[in-house]
């Protein structure tokens, strides 16, 4: 990404984070940013609604890889899944600028995040897939499965799990051993 | 003598006919006049059985959701073994969903009359309360307390996988859906 595409997404969360998306026009941006008009409409040509929905997706990527950061290693990737599900959704809670825009826009942003989702899928499985080799390797997750479809599987669901969690409390880790266990990876273990 | 269908009663028609407007205009711009002409009646007769727009919409989707239910429902039971009733749910609900004119309008143009009522809080209220009434769909297989919660998690799976863009597997089509429940569902619903 060019430094000043990434000046206007940095630009445009702050605006967002101010005040929300609807009053987020072109012109607080190119403020916000240092970014001319002109500039921003040719770096995104489709104007505000591809500003917005970029850094949407791209304050979802960011997410994503603190998270990654903040977990470091694990034994095996259940262990990994245990540690993850409860502190995503702890950050999710936590981010205050998601939490703002869900309270005040909630339609808006969740059709946006739906349609982002893409997005971060791809690079969670991408993330998940050598710790799953690794442990088909170790011989506790079963040889006959197909290993880039359950990254994803697993991706998707974990992403469904901790945005909107139901009957599952992901602060209680008997809860997270249980799901982790059986629904997320009750096909993919050997035991 | 001719077998003639019995006459559809009116609001039955008013019902049908709020999805065939919005899978033509969207929900935006359907307005209570399309409806009433797609219906066959006039606008007085509407407003005798409904109070205007949202309550039509709202009552619409309530008898949608329930007929659709009771469809997978019927699908669920009437399978030979457990992992077929769980792949003729999802195959169902693939094709319901990816037939419903009206549902794939709104998502293509105005997504966020659909997704807003499909993410985070809304989206958990929706998948327990999709979960409590598919339950019986496996009900011949499961107990109570295993029956909604798999059918909860095969709302999420199908959220994921049909509702939302880029989807990787083709859940209308029953083989692909067979193999891809049976090796990362299936097993993990199964045993207790």
């Amino acid at each position: 990404m060019t430094d000043t595409r990434l000046s206007v997404l940095e630009g445009t969360y702050e605006c967002i984070a101010r005040r929300g998306m609807a009053k987020t026009t072109v012109d607080d941006i190119a403020a916000a940013s240092g970014v001319s008009r002109a500039s921003i409409y040719r770096l995104f040509p489709g104007g505000r609604d591809q500003v917005l929905r970029e850094t949407v997706g791209w304050e979802m990527e960011r997410f994503f890889v603190r998270l990654g950061a903040e977990l470091g290693d694990a034994v095996d990737f259940a262990e990994f899944l245990e540690r993850a599900l409860p502190l995503a959704r702890r950050d999710l809670s936590d981010h205050a600028v998601l939490q703002k825009v869900l309270e005040t826009e909630p339609d808006r942003l969740n059709a946006l995040i739906t349609l982002q989702q893409h997005r971060v899928i791809g690079a969670i499985a991408a993330y998940f897939l050598p710790l799953l080799v690794r442990d088909r390797d170790a011989g506790i997750v079963r040889p006959d499965v197909d290993l880039a479809q359950a990254a994803e599987y697993v991706a998707r669901l974990s992403l469904s799990l901790i945005s909107s969690p139901g009957r599952h409390d992901l602060a209680d880790p008997t809860e997270v051993h249980r799901v982790v266990h059986r629904e997320l990876l009750g096909g993919v273990l050997t035991r | 003598m001719a077998l003639v269908a019995p006459p559809v009663p009116v609001d039955v028609r008013i019902r049908d006919a709020v999805f065939v407007c919005i899978g033509r205009f969207g929900l935006a711009k359907t307005t209570v006049d399309d409806i009433a002409r797609e219906a066959g009646c006039s606008r007085a007769t509407l407003y005798r059985y409904f109070d205007g727009k949202a309550e039509l919409v709202e009552r619409a989707l309530a008898a949608e959701a329930t007929r659709i239910t009771n469809l997978l429902i019927d699908e669920g039971r009437s399978a030979r073994t457990f992992a077929d009733a769980v792949v003729a749910v999802v195959v169902a609900a693939a094709r319901e969903l990816r037939g419903h004119d009206a549902l794939q309008f709104l998502l293509v143009h105005e997504p966020e009359a659909i997704l807003g009522h499909l993410a985070f809080g809304p989206g958990d209220r929706v998948l327990v309360a999709v979960g409590g009434s598919l339950a019986p769909a496996f009900d011949r297989w499961l107990n109570v307390d295993q029956a909604a919660p798999a059918a909860e998690w095969l709302a999420r799976v199908v959220r994921s996988y049909v509702l939302m863009p880029h989807p990787p597997i083709d859940f209308t089509d029953p083989r692909s859906a067979r193999a891809f429940l049976e090796s990362l569902v299936i097993p993990a619903l199964d045993e207790s």
